[in-house]
Order: structure tokens, then C-alpha cells, then sequence
């Protein structure tokens, strides 16, 4: 059995504007369409409509109600990415579900019964998930498509139209409710026919032949039959939020402030779709024209709005984008979190969430190339290194013991080594070339008599580079006890600390 | 001072919480339970029961730094839940003490992470001293407030070792307040990380479960007279400072060989009866 849902939401460019600037709830506030003189209301807030403002009036009709009356006029981002949102409230309740536009989706529910308790809390889920995006929705279920709209439609939410019973829940509707715009309802006027019921009780062939094809398709919907499949939407590749801006922002905060709410929609519908944020992409519109678009790599997927706008305020500092903002778009790249398997008799396990998130924000602190994984680099030469993203193996599904210490000394790398002056003395066999190191001194604290030293070690590499690698090392030992690693550099004339033995 | 001290501490207790409430034995297990034979009964468990002893049995242990005399000073090595500090000069031996305990515990299949203020880890030389890599987390930061922010941050991850090494002297960034060791100790407590903190000078204050310091130095060299000579390895002295639960003062000697000498015991024997 067939069971459809409609989640549709009533003035949606209003409830559009509202959930981009909520703080214009509660004010008299009303979206416009048009130019100039051309300019009238589609929409208005409680607050305006109880001043008499209603959809048709030309804009200075409302003004002329309401001095004080905000007037928005029609985004289409802010609506296109209200009806993403919605349309990702409806997935996570059934992947079937088909885009009807203009804040309407349909959603095939059949087979949910065993997730919730009635139909009507279903209802409620749709709705409460509905609001905790900022888009106000009703509900209505039934076997068809129209009949789930027009209960959808109606001020009680949400409305259940039991199964085989369509024809009965819409014979006391209005006609209006069929269809708003309907070009035969004078003709049916003049006939007295002025409810749904009244028109299926006609003939259907005799309202066929008077009508035409409209008749015969009007009394099959009056009888609450439609047979229009659903027709199932594909997955987004990507999540989409933006805004276009009354006036262009030449700050950074206040568009920070601004972009955060965004962040925070985009988190959310994420969370919606159990997905995470991989990779952040900014464009900017520009006045007068143009546009600035940059991309933000997070170091692991991650849904803390924080984190992601710390990222976006750094890299907007380091480039800004050079002219008045007037409007925006972030489009967040999903991946799915991490996840794994916790096990109780081996060493625990890091959640792979807050691992992300930790990383993204100490990476936002202290730079990408700060935080990672230590990797060592195919080469001889002893202080290169690289790091690479953090991604440990599984810990052992069992405890083990530590692997037994060999005991040996570390060395602490200086970045970059030290440069000092080297005092020579011959070596003990006073043979011609060789010498010993009897003294180091330098600006800072590693200067100061030599003890002991061995060397040198020779090392040659990268020959087939313009400028190979050709050091002389050695190991010293101060009077002080301290011991350090010494090096020649390439033109004989240079002497590096490059580690100390701790 | 020390009364206000005191009536401050008594008021707002900043390191003895109060231990957690187990939660109440359920209805059904009880009635179950009493109508077991003793024997029987005391060897049921449900679920919630066997990971709460599995976690205050993990919290109980120590991580060893597998270096017998460093984790004999420590009654058995790094504790968890716990901040250890081991302060000494340049070149007095921190570092190898740090790859130690990254190794040993990375070979146990843990994740660690080494906060490294002053950038002087060598991934060749870490991994030559037993360390996995893939199971170490680097993080380099700028600052030693960024270093305590970043330790307090990663703490909180789930890594049961976080060692901060704070490089050499002089230490960069302004001094931090002694409160931030104190909310690095609860949150290692918080949280069962083994936390090592390798400072050339004191900096934890009373916010440590031990202090220990690295102290004189000796250089060995392998081979004397006219033959050539080989840096062999350092002999150095520990000396525990002070310690919640042991007698402080006990004076031991750890010997590190150098990474290049052939693993040969008697070219050890002899570098470090040289």
C-alpha cells in the first residue's frame, strides 16, 4: 500500500528570508517581488499582516499601511538553499522522496509504520525536524500525491487522511483547494458547484463532454485519484548555503558573523545526512562586479561549525578578497565520518569525530604544517623530514606488553642548525689535513671548550642536483658535558650545529 | 597567606575530585543474584559492570617508558591519569627519556602525540628508537601558551600518552599561569592520559604527580689512545624530586648508547665500561 507524505511550507520565500536573518521574526516584515512602481508583496509576517498587509498590494500600498514596514526582496539563494534543506529533512526519513518546488517535497513512507509508533508521530518528526532547520512546515499523508498535498496544505498539521479514504476527507474542501488556479471554476460556479464532493458526485463522462479532457482530469482528482507517480530525486553531491546582502560588507567581522550562521545551517543539514565537511569552498560576489572564490581542505572531516570558521577567517585575512562583498555561497563537500569499532580488551581506541575536530582546530591555531604524522624522507641527509595527515592504524584487539627499550640516545634536531666558529687544532698523530676540534663559539649558548671529538664522518648526497649535499660531521663534547653534533658545510668555510645528544 | 590558602582549597577542591558514584546495582541483577549460590554470584557480572572494571583496571596501570631505571623511580612507569614531570638541562638526557616512552607505548598499540615547542624531533632517529610513527601525532607549536592550549586540547581526544616537550632554554612565548598545569593534571585525570611533561626548568609546580630530574651527564667514547674515537652513548643521573605516593630522592643511573653503534653487546659492554 502506497503511502505518501507531503512536508510543504506555507509562504516560502517569507520562511525562505526568515531562516537566513532570524532576527527578523518578530518584526513587520514583508518579501517583494519586482521593480519600482511594479513592486508588490508575495509575503508578510504575522506582525505586517495583522497591520493589513496581504500578497498583492504594490509596495508603497504597504508602506503607506506600515511606514515602518521592512521590505526584502525575493533571494534566490536564500530559497533555493531553504528548499536543499528541505528536501534534506525528507531524506532522512525515506530516500524516495521527489522535489515539487517552492517549499513542497513529496516523501514516500511506505513500510515505515515499524519506525514510529503512528502515522501521526511521523508527522510530528517531519515537522519538529522541519522547524529545527528554521523553515516552519506542515504535514500531510495520504494514498496520493494530491490528496497528501491538500492536507498538507490545510492551517491543522499534521494531517492524516486514512488509507482507501481520499474521496471522503476532500468532498467538503473547497474546489480552490484542488487547484489554486483553475480555469474552469467560473463555468463550475455558474453550475452551483462549490466543493470538491459536489464535483465527484457529477457524471465523470458527462463532465467530459462539457469540459474536456480538464473535466475527466478534475473529477478523477476530486475522487481523490492521482495517478502521477512519485518521482525520486538523486543525491546532491554537495551541500549548498549562501545569501545575497542588502548592502556590501567591507569588513571582515560582520561578514564573519554572518557567514557563521550559514556554517551553522550547513552543519546541521549535514548532521541531518550523517555527513561531514571534507573540503569548504567561498565564492564571494563582489561590487561592482565579479567574484572571489577560494577553497579551504579541512584536515579531516569535520561538522564544528567553530573550527570551520576559524579556517575561513584565516584565510580570509592571509587573502582578502579585495572589494565590497554583496553576496555569498559555501559549498560544503560531504564525506562521510569516520567512524570505528571500540574494543574492550585492547587500548583504546580514538573517536575518529573528535580526532577530526581536534586536528581541524589545532590546525586553524597553529597552521596546516604544524599538526600531523612524523614520516621520515628517503634520503641520507640526516634532518629531513616530512608530515603527513594523522590517520593511526586500529590499536590490537588485545592488550601486549611494550617492546623492550634498546636504550638509546636521541638526538634534538635544531631547525635551522646553528651557525658557529669552529677553533681547529692538529690531530694527536699531527698528520697534514687531519685536526680535531678544540673549541666552538657562537652567539648563543653553544659555544664553550671541547672535550672530546670524533670525526669526521663524511656524507655525499643528492649528487645529481646542481648543489649536492657534501658534509663533514663530527661529534663533540664540551667541557660543560654537553655533547653535540657538528657539521662542515659544503664550501669547507661554514660550521652548523645541526643536533644536540639529550 | 596559607590560611586563606587553605580555606580557599577546602572550599573549591582543585586536585582531590571526589570520586565518581558507581551507579545503583539494578532491581532484577540484585534479586538474581541473592538467589545464586555465593561462588556463583560473585563471578556474574553484566555488561556496564565488566567496563567499568575493565577502565579502573586501564586507569590503575602505568605506561613504562621500558627504561628500567627511569620506571623504577616511578614505582612502574608513566601513570595514567597522571602528570609526570622531568625537568634537566640541555643535553641532559629528556628527549631520549621522551622517544622511550613514545616507543614503548606505541608498541603497545596506544596513539600518542608529542607536543614539540622547540621542533627538534628527527622522524629517522624516533623511528630508529622503536617509535611507530604511524601511532604519534605531532604537533609544533609556535608558543608555550599554544603548546598548553594544544596539550589541554588534545588531552581531551581519548590519547592515553601526552608528553610536551618544551625544548631548550629560553623558552619562547610569555610564561603561562600556574592554574594551566593545574587544568592540564585534571585533565589528564579526567581523561586516563599518561601525561610526561619535559621542561628544562621546574614549571608544574604542585599540579605534578612527580617530578623528576635529569641531572649530571657523562659522555662515553668508544675506543682511547691513538686509535680513532667513536661517540658511544651518555651515562645519566635521575633523581626523584618529589613524588604524591612514593619517598622522594632516590638517585638512579641510565645508560643510552648512541643509534649509529652496531646493536652488539660488546661494543656496548665496552662503550660503557670505557
Amino acid at each position: 500500500m502506497t503511502r505518501i507524505a507531503c512536508l510543504y511550507v506555507p509562504m516560502f520565500p517569507l520562511a525562505a528570508r526568515l531562516r537566513s536573518e532570524p532576527e527578523l521574526l518578530s518584526e513587520a516584515v514583508a518579501i517583494v517581488e519586482g521593480n519600482g512602481s511594479a513592486a508588490h508583496v508575495v509575503a508578510a509576517t504575522r506582525r505586517a499582516r495583522t497591520k493589513g498587509i496581504r500578497p498583492g498590494l504594490t509596495l508603497a500600498q504597504a508602506r503607506s499601511l506600515v511606514p515602518k514596514l521592512i521590505a526584502r526582496g525575493r533571494d534566490v539563494e536564500c530559497e533555493r538553499t531553504a528548499q536543499e534543506a528541505l528536501l534534506e529533512v525528507a531524506e532522512s526519513f525515506s530516500p524516495r522522496i521527489e522535489d515539487a518546488g517552492e517549499g513542497m517535497v513529496f516523501i514516500d513512507v511506505s513500510g515505515m509504520e515499524r519506525h514510529f509508533a503512528s502515522e501521526k508521530d511521523l508527522g510530528d518528526a517531519a515537522i519538529r525536524d522541519s522547524e529545527d532547520i528554521g523553515l516552519p512546515a506542515r504535514f500531510g499523508l495520504a494514498a496520493s500525491k494530491l490528496a497528501a498535498r491538500i492536507a498538507a496544505e490545510l492551517p491543522k498539521s499534521p494531517t492524516i487522511v486514512e488509507p482507501g479514504g481520499e474521496a471522503e476527507f476532500l468532498a467538503p474542501l473547497p474546489l480552490a483547494r484542488l487547484t489554486p488556479e483553475l480555469d474552469a471554476a467560473s463555468t463550475l460556479q455558474r453550475w452551483g458547484i462549490t466543493s470538491i464532493g459536489e464535483l465527484a458526485h457529477l457524471p465523470e463522462s458527462e463532465l467530459a463532454a462539457r469540459l474536456g479532457e480538464l473535466g475527466r482530469d478534475l473529477h478523477y482528482a476530486a475522487r481523490g485519484i492521482d495517478p502521477r507517480p512519485l518521482i525520486p530525486r538523486a543525491l546532491p553531491p554537495e551541500f549548498r548555503e549562501g545569501m545575497e546582502l542588502e548592502w556590501p560588507l567591507v569588513a571582515l567581522e560582520p561578514f564573519l558573523f554572518i557567514a557563521s550562521t550559514a556554517l551553522d545551517r550547513l552543519s546541521k543539514r549535514m548532521e541531518l545526512q550523517g555527513f561531514a565537511c571534507k573540503r569548504l569552498e567561498l565564492t564571494m560576489t563582489l561590487e561592482p562586479d565579479g567574484y572571489h572564490a577560494r577553497a579551504i581542505d579541512l584536515p579531516a572531516p569535520t561538522r564544528d561549525t567553530k573550527t570551520m570558521l576559524t579556517l575561513l577567517r584565516l584565510d580570509l585575512e592571509k587573502t582578502p578578497p579585495g572589494a565590497p562583498v554583496i553576496g555569498f555561497t559555501l559549498v560544503a563537500h560531504p564525506d562521510r565520518p569516520r567512524r570505528a569499532q571500540l574494543s574492550l580488551f585492547g587500548p583504546a581506541a580514538l573517536s575518529p569525530e573528535k580526532l577530526a575536530t581536534t586536528i581541524a582546530r589545532l590546525v586553524s591555531m597553529l597552521g596546516d604544517d604544524r599538526v600531523g604524522m612524523p614520516q621520515t624522507v628517503d634520503t641520507h641527509i640526516p634532518d629531513r623530514y616530512a608530515i603527513g595527515t594523522f590517520a593511526p592504524p586500529p590499536p590490537p584487539n588485545l592488550r601486549r606488553g611494550p617492546r623492550k627499550s634498546r636504550g638509546l640516545l636521541a638526538a634534538r634536531i635544531f631547525r635551522p642548525p646553528v651557525a658557529v666558529e669552529v677553533i681547529t687544532r692538529p690531530s694527536r698523530e699531527n698528520e697534514p689535513g687531519e685536526f680535531q676540534i678544540a673549541a666552538i663559539k657562537s652567539d648563543g649558548d653553544i659555544a664553550g671548550d671541547v672535550r672530546t671529538s670524533a670525526g669526521p664522518w663524511q656524507l655525499t648526497a643528492e649528487w645529481w642536483n646542481p648543489s649536492p649535499v657534501d658534509r663533514e660531521y663530527w661529534d663533540v663534547e664540551l667541557l660543560q658535558g654537553k655533547s653535540y653534533r657538528v657539521y662542515r658545510g659544503d664550501g669547507g668555510a661554514e660550521w652548523f650545529v645541526d643536533a644536540g645528544y639529550d | 597567606m596559607s590560611v586563606t590558602a587553605h580555606l580557599f582549597e577546602s572550599r573549591l577542591p582543585l586536585l582531590d575530585p571526589q570520586p565518581a558514584q558507581a551507579p545503583p546495582v539494578r532491581d532484577d541483577l540484585a534479586r538474581l543474584r541473592a538467589s545464586l549460590a555465593g561462588t556463583a554470584a560473585a563471578k556474574m557480572t553484566n555488561g556496564a559492570e565488566l567496563i567499568r572494571a575493565l577502565e579502573k583496571t586501564r586507569r590503575e596501570e602505568s605506561i613504562p617508558t621500558t627504561l628500567a631505571p627511569f620506571d623504577a623511580l616511578l614505582g612502574g612507569g608513566l601513570p595514567r591519569g597522571k602528570m609526570v614531570e622531568l625537568t634537566g638541562r640541555r643535553g641532559a638526557g629528556r628527549f631520549s627519556i621522551v622517544m622511550s616512552a613514545l616507543a614503548a607505548a606505541t608498541s603497545m598499540g596506544e596513539a600518542a602525540v608529542l607536543i614539540d615547542l622547540g621542533d627538534h624531533l628527527d622522524p629517522r632517529s624516533a623511528e630508529a628508537a622503536g617509535v611507530d610513527l604511524r601511532r604519534v601525532l605531532w604537533i609544533r607549536p609556535h608558543t608555550l601558551k599554544q603548546a598548553v592550549m594544544s596539550t589541554e586540547m588534545i588531552a581531551a581526544t581519548g590519547f592515553q600518552l601526552v608528553v610536551l616537550d618544551t625544548g631548550t632554554h629560553p623558552m619562547r612565548g610569555r610564561r603561562v599561569p600556574a592554574v594551566a598545569w593545574v587544568r592540564l593534571g585534571r585533565s589528564a585525570e579526567a581523561h586516563g592520559a599518561a601525561m610526561l611533561i619535559s621542561t628544562p626548568y621546574p614549571l608544574t609546580g604542585t599540579a605534578s604527580e612527580a617530578v623528576v630530574t635529569a641531572g649530571r651527564t657523562r659522555v662515553q667514547w668508544l675506543g682511547r689512545g691513538k686509535s680513532p674515537r667513536v661517540f658511544a652513548g651518555v651515562t645519566l643521573d635521575l633523581t626523584l624530586e618529589k613524588h604524591r605516593h612514593l619517598r622522594p630522592g632516590s638517585n638512579v643511573s641510565v645508560t643510552l648508547s648512541d643509534p649509529s653503534l652496531p646493536d652488539d653487546s660488546t661494543t656496548r659492554r665496552l662503550a660503557h665500561s670505557s
